[in-house]
């Protein structure tokens, strides 16, 4: 067993501090500390509190700021994106462990020198993530461990992609009901065309077919369409939420399966909306037809 | 002969094609309609629940964040001097610890355990059998519990039974052992979601299932204003006797889901609503356009035999407004039952309390579907309208007759 991070975010020490109207993060004039311990802040918080790479900033767990450290800024971080946390603002920081507990354990307490809120372990063989879970919490009740990897029981995506295609069905059954009345009227309009077709000889069977790959070629472009049209569509919706939740998160990509999805859906309803149309025109007399 | 008339022959005469249209217009419509009840019902829904407490204050520590927020120390004393402030009616205080019971197969099952200075009616718990709790502190039974319904559904639970619950705690490496704890009753509580198990106990009870330990924490303060009180007052009156603590008013909660939890959904329903808006406008067009390309002989007849331009604009306007309003009406009951489907699957969600619904039905959504169908209808009427003003009328009927 490696610890591999341990990992600790001043989202307490710093949304207190922030909201409070407190100076969250003090940039002093550089040289006010013999060796500040270095820092990273995420750019939104670099950006809130208007700090550089190499400003000194003191660090509180208290809004006055009493008992703060100073730190350097060695760098600027984009968080990474967390869709559990998208409408939370990213005002966070990162120290070295030490550092964190310099600056957070209670005087009083002796144990808060040796606390952490998570260990991230990375397994020899990634295959017997259960077998450690449970084994390690037989051997340490009171300790809670699970698996990276695995989604989560109850994911909230999940949920969420059952939400969105049910929302897709709705819109294909809506969309056919249109899809069959165009179709309805475009038979309609070639009424005489057929009759005449049919007084030629040719007969039901080949003008079904005809039918069905003209229904084919039109529910084929629409598809393209439509996929093409969400691809563009993709990076403008993405540049709209990220701007408005200040997050590089990507809402919406259109991969290939997906378009595959809508393709394989498409083509068939737009054939069978194509032929259920005409079969009405086609299971008529031909004089009806040429209306006589 | 009205226009309106004219519209309802051609609307008759041409069934198959404004049934489809219709039909068409209902399912989009519903799921306009269900996106205008999504844009604020889990906010209605959640101020709804909030009322129903009975509480219209929320005491917090200030410190931490709302994810790992730090208990009330000395709650107690706490709550005893909110209590007396003149613009307060009634206090509780809450306490929620992590807990275990053993399940069906032996295996142990996670449980939350509410500590309260309250009986369950009074904190929103609703008893559906047996008893409810002592309220304040006159209960001498060590752990008397109320069990939420879906703990008492899994475990098949009666008032009476003895429930063996053990205590977790966080971060230590020793288990607390099993404490019998007597089933007062069965509720319902107003917060618990489909996948969680909840107990409610007395203070007692919970200092009973944590091996006697009482540091008289609290992790909530409800507050109750006094009758005729507006709850921004007393919360001012307890931000001014504890500056230290953080307190919310129901409406202070609801704004801040609101602006929070709440956005991703705000704003799929805008999304949604402007694209189904979209998409009725462009098939109620194009079928309109397409119809009217139709019957452009007809029409030109209809002028020639003296029906002016107005009229024949008219028809087509009412002939959308036909295909819309039908749509639209059939959208309602339709738009309830796709509703109730979303409902069901978005209440999947991990923590969403049973009582908290996505779609709420409310009159601003009935009003604003009715507007934004109309102003569809109408615009979708526009082209073939313009079409139909400009036809000429000898030409038209000459190239149809001889076509």
């Amino acid at each position: 067993m490696t610890i591999a991070t341990l990992r600790r975010t001043l989202l307490v020490l710093l949304i207190s501090v922030l909201g409070a109207a407190a100076t969250p993060i003090r940039a002093q004039p550089p040289g006010a500390q013999a060796s500040p311990a270095p820092v990273l802040l995420s750019r939104q918080l670099a950006a809130r509190a208007h700090v550089v790479v190499g400003d000194v900033v003191t660090l509180a767990t208290d809004p006055t700021g009493a008992a703060g450290r100073s730190f350097r800024v060695v760098g600027i971080y984009e968080p990474t994106p967390d869709p559990m946390r998208f409408t939370a603002q990213r005002l966070e920081a990162r120290l070295h462990l030490p550092d964190l507990i310099d600056l957070t354990a209670d005087p009083r307490d002796a144990g808060s020198t040796d606390k952490v809120d998570s260990i991230n372990v990375r397994l020899v063989n990634p295959m017997e993530s259960d077998r450690f879970t449970a084994e390690l919490r037989a051997r340490m009740p009171g300790l809670d461990a699970g698996s990276t990897s695995r989604p989560r029981e109850n994911d909230p995506f999940q949920v969420l992609d059952r939400f969105h295609l049910a929302i897709s069905l709705v819109t294909v059954a809506g969309s056919t009901a249109f899809l069959l009345a165009l179709m309805i009227i475009r038979a309609e309009e070639r009424r005489e065309t057929v009759g005449a077709m049919r007084l030629l000889g040719i007969s039901r069977r080949s003008l079904l077919v005809e039918v069905a790959i003209e229904g084919l070629l039109v529910a084929a472009v629409g598809a393209l369409f439509g996929a093409l049209l969400a691809y563009g569509a993709e990076s403008l919706v993405n540049r709209i939420f990220q701007s408005r939740y200040d997050t590089t998160l990507v809402f919406v990509r259109v991969t290939r399966s997906i378009a595959l999805r809508s393709f394989l859906l498409a083509v068939p309803l737009g054939v069978a909306a194509g032929i259920a149309a005409s079969w009405t025109l086609l299971r008529r007399t031909i004089l009806s037809l040429v209306g006589r | 002969m009205t226009s309106a008339w004219l519209a309802f022959r051609t609307v008759q005469r041409y069934r198959a094609r404004t049934a489809l249209a219709a039909i068409g217009v209902a399912i989009i419509g519903a799921l306009l309609f269900d996106m205008l009840l999504l844009s604020r019902g889990l906010v209605a829904s959640f101020a709804d629940l909030l009322d129903r407490s009975g509480y219209d204050i929320r005491v917090v520590n200030s410190e931490g964040v709302s994810v790992s927020r730090t208990p009330i120390p000395h709650a107690s004393t706490v709550s005893a001097a909110i209590e007396r402030l003149p613009e307060v009616a009634s206090v509780a205080r809450i306490r929620l610890e992590p807990a275990t019971v053993a399940g069906g197969d032996g295996s142990d099952l996670d449980v939350t355990v509410i500590g309260s200075t309250r009986a369950g009616g009074r904190i929103a718990w609703t008893v559906v059998e047996g008893s409810d709790l002592p309220d304040g502190s006159a209960s001498t039974e060590p752990c008397p519990v109320l069990v939420g319904r879906n703990l008492a559904n899994a475990l098949h639970l009666q008032p009476g039974a003895t429930l063996q619950l053990r205590a977790d705690v966080p971060g230590q490496q020793s288990a607390l052992p099993p404490i019998p704890c007597r089933i007062a009753g069965i509720a319902n509580s107003l917060f618990a979601s489909a996948n969680e198990f909840e107990v409610l106990t007395t203070m007692r009870g919970l200092r009973e299932v944590r091996g006697g330990t009482d540091n008289d924490d609290a992790d909530l303060v409800l507050v109750a204003s006094a009758a005729a009180i507006d709850p921004a007052v007393t919360v001012r009156a307890i931000a001014a006797l504890r500056p230290d603590l953080r307190v919310y008013s129901n409406d202070d909660v609801v704004d801040q889901f609101n602006r929070n939890g709440f956005a991703y959904f705000r704003q799929i329903s805008v999304v949604l609503s402007s694209i189904t808006v979209v998409f009725t406008f462009l098939l109620v067009a194009t079928i309109l356009t397409v119809s009217t390309n139709q019957r452009l002989g007809e029409i030109a007849a209809l002028r020639a035999l003296g029906i002016g331009r107005r009229r024949i604009a008219a028809m087509l306007l009412w002939e959308s407004v036909l295909i819309v309003g039908l749509g639209g009406l059939a959208a309602l009951p339709l738009g309830g039952l796709v509703a109730a489907g979303l409902d069901r699957i978005l209440k999947q969600m991990p923590g969403v309390p049973s009582a908290l619904h996505f779609f709420v039905f409310e009159p601003r959504a009935l009003g604003l579907h009715a507007l934004l169908l109309s102003a569809t209808a109408l615009v979708a009427a526009l082209y073939p309208m313009w079409l139909t003003a400009r036809l000429p009328i000898a030409s038209t009927l000459r190239r149809e007759v001889v076509g």
